[in-house]
């Protein structure tokens, strides 16, 4: 394992290194792919925490990067853009806390079409407010430098991806992981599970409501529709479940490999790419349940000789 | 010297079905008393209701001196009861040894770290035969290593009260003779308190020093096993009326 370790630190230090010095050397186009990765990086890794680490399979994620956005949008130039970035996620936690109690009484299927109709109901609330107060739309001037929010989000990613890494090793993941395989044998070997899994969803929202105030401000155009679409949630699924596993890697391997694939086809062939997509999810959830980390794992496992395979 | 557990007119309606009725008897520490009924006796709501899986309809349910009513499954089992489920429940996708350090981490044991719920575990592990597997997932087990899964999670709780149900329905003669030693060595040496539900009818008699009868929800008789075996409403209600 110590081999593999090694290949994960060395990997994930020079895609980090990357990542960060692309400002400096690369043009707009490039630093665009590169904000996109960092962005889907906090948004899976911030799913993943709920998600993942629970079984309760969010198809609503996009909720929480949309009243970001819009807390950032309505606040534009009357509060400091830093302060309206806490405040998103403040908002979106906030939000979790109020929500989360009813919502994560049902699991399976039910929270999966709950959580959907959750996201779709905010949206078309803000839609109605908006379109009652005469705005359509809004028009953003003074946003910040793109390397400034570059870099916002190489924070938000990084947060998001220590965050995840933290809960799966603690102890409160030790629970999540429990009542993900059984709820009633885990709250009958003590495990708090309503507080646990209300603590799990506010974690979860946290950062997906600080990206959205982020990438409010990346376009200059501002619409409401856009910032709650659910293509955002089905994406980040997506990305976790070819991704793999239930630690920090498999949401790094996932975004990486279906971001740079949808930059390879998206402006070449729109529509294969859909069907590109689709295709490879089948395939995944198929073949592979376990994503590219259990394809990893298993390669690793193979190439090791059969006796160190029998040993413990 | 107080009852460890002492259930006190306790009911459970369904609706209008009526599972257990006006039911009190006690368990003193470090007894061994086993749950006897027919199916439908209401044997496995009475757990439920004992470790905050359900609700009792009527009546009070006393730990340790202490009611409680009204406290969650997880509450329960911090104050020191731990249960098996008579349908296996394990984590089946995390390893044996994980479903185990489940029970050390957030059962009364309170372990804070992976290293201290190890401690406790381990020596859980090798008492139930498990040590072998423990890198195993639990869906890999065979029914028998399931429930001595089930036991060993409840007794890593820390629990000082262990409620199992039917942990030897299934198995073989050997298993449950193996059972049964693994069950008395439990009790021996980590001074537990065993509340047990069983159908195999020997293996209750040879461990039980005090048997509770269940008969519709209602308590039929209490007694040793030699009572029991020999209580007039007891041979009626299995074996029917002679005539």
């Amino acid at each position: 394992m110590n081999a593999s370790r090694r290949a994960w630190t060395l990997g994930g230090l020079a895609g980090a290194a990357a990542l960060l010095a692309l400002p400096a050397f690369g043009n707009d186009y490039v630093v665009g792919v590169g904000l996109t990765v960092l962005m889907w990086i906090a948004l899976t890794q911030s799913w993943c925490v709920l998600s993942k680490m629970t079984g309760y399979v969010s198809l609503g994620h996009v909720v929480f990067y949309g009243l970001g956005a819009y807390l950032v949008v309505v606040t534009w130039q009357q509060v400091p853009l830093a302060f309206a970035v806490l405040g998103a996620g403040l908002l979106a936690a906030a939000f979790a806390a109020l929500v989360g109690l009813p919502v994560l009484r049902v699991r399976g299927p039910y929270f999966v079409i709950l959580s959907f109709g959750v996201s779709e109901l905010v949206k078309f609330s803000i839609m109605a407010a908006e379109s009652a107060s005469g705005t359509a739309s809004r028009i953003l001037f003074g946003a910040p430098d793109l390397s400034v929010i570059y870099y916002a989000m190489a924070a938000l990613a990084l947060a998001a991806t220590l965050l995840l890494g933290w809960v799966s090793r603690s102890r409160f993941g030790h629970g999540l992981r429990s009542l993900r395989e059984n709820e009633e044998a885990a709250e009958t070997l003590g495990v708090p599970i309503v507080r646990l899994k209300l603590l799990a969803f506010v974690l979860s929202a946290v950062i997906p409501g600080m990206v959205g105030g982020v990438m409010a401000t990346r376009s200059t155009y501002f619409v409401v529709g856009q910032v709650f679409d659910p293509m955002v949630s089905i994406t980040v699924i997506a990305m976790a479940i070819i991704g793999g596993g239930d630690d920090a890697k498999g949401p790094l391997l996932g975004v990486v490999f279906l971001a740079l694939l949808s930059e390879l086809l998206w402006a070449r062939a729109p529509l294969l790419y859909m069907v590109i997509l689709g295709a490879i999810l089948i395939v995944f959830v198929l073949v592979l349940p376990n994503g590219l980390a259990g394809l990893a794992a298993r390669g690793r496992t193979a190439a090791r000789p059969p006796d160190a395979r029998a040993a413990p | 010297m107080t009852a460890l557990l002492s259930v006190r007119g306790v009911g459970k309606r369904f609706g209008g079905l009526t599972a257990l009725a006006d039911v009190s008897f006690d368990v003193e520490p470090g007894e061994l008393v086993g749950l006897m009924g027919a199916n439908g006796a209401g044997k496995t709501t009475l757990f439920s209701l004992i470790a905050g899986n359900a609700r009792p309809s009527s009546g009070d349910i006393r730990y340790d001196g202490q009611s409680i009513l009204g406290l969650r499954a997880d509450q329960v089992c911090r104050l020191g009861i731990g249960r098996t489920y008579q349908i296996v429940k394990p984590f089946p996708a995390l390893s044996v040894l994980d479903n185990v350090r489940t029970a050390a981490l957030f059962g009364k044991a309170q372990a804070r770290t992976a290293g201290e719920a190890d401690a406790l575990v381990r020596p859980v592990l090798d008492e139930l035969g498990l040590a072998g597997v423990a890198d195993q997932p639990a869906a890999n087990l065979t029914l028998s290593a399931q429930k001595r899964l089930e036991i060993a999670r409840a007794v890593a709780t820390g629990a000082r009260l262990v409620l199992l149900d039917e942990v030897m329905a299934g198995l073989t003669p050997t298993e449950v003779a193996a059972m049964l030693a693994t069950l008395r060595r439990l009790r021996a040496e980590r001074g537990l308190t065993l509340l047990v539900i069983e159908h195999v009818m020997r293996a209750l008699m040879d461990l039980c020093g005090r048997i509770v009868v269940l008969h519709h929800g209602q308590l039929l008789a209490e007694g040793t096993p030699a009572e029991i075996g020999a209580h007039p409403q007891v041979l009626a209600a299995y074996f029917g009326t002679p005539g």
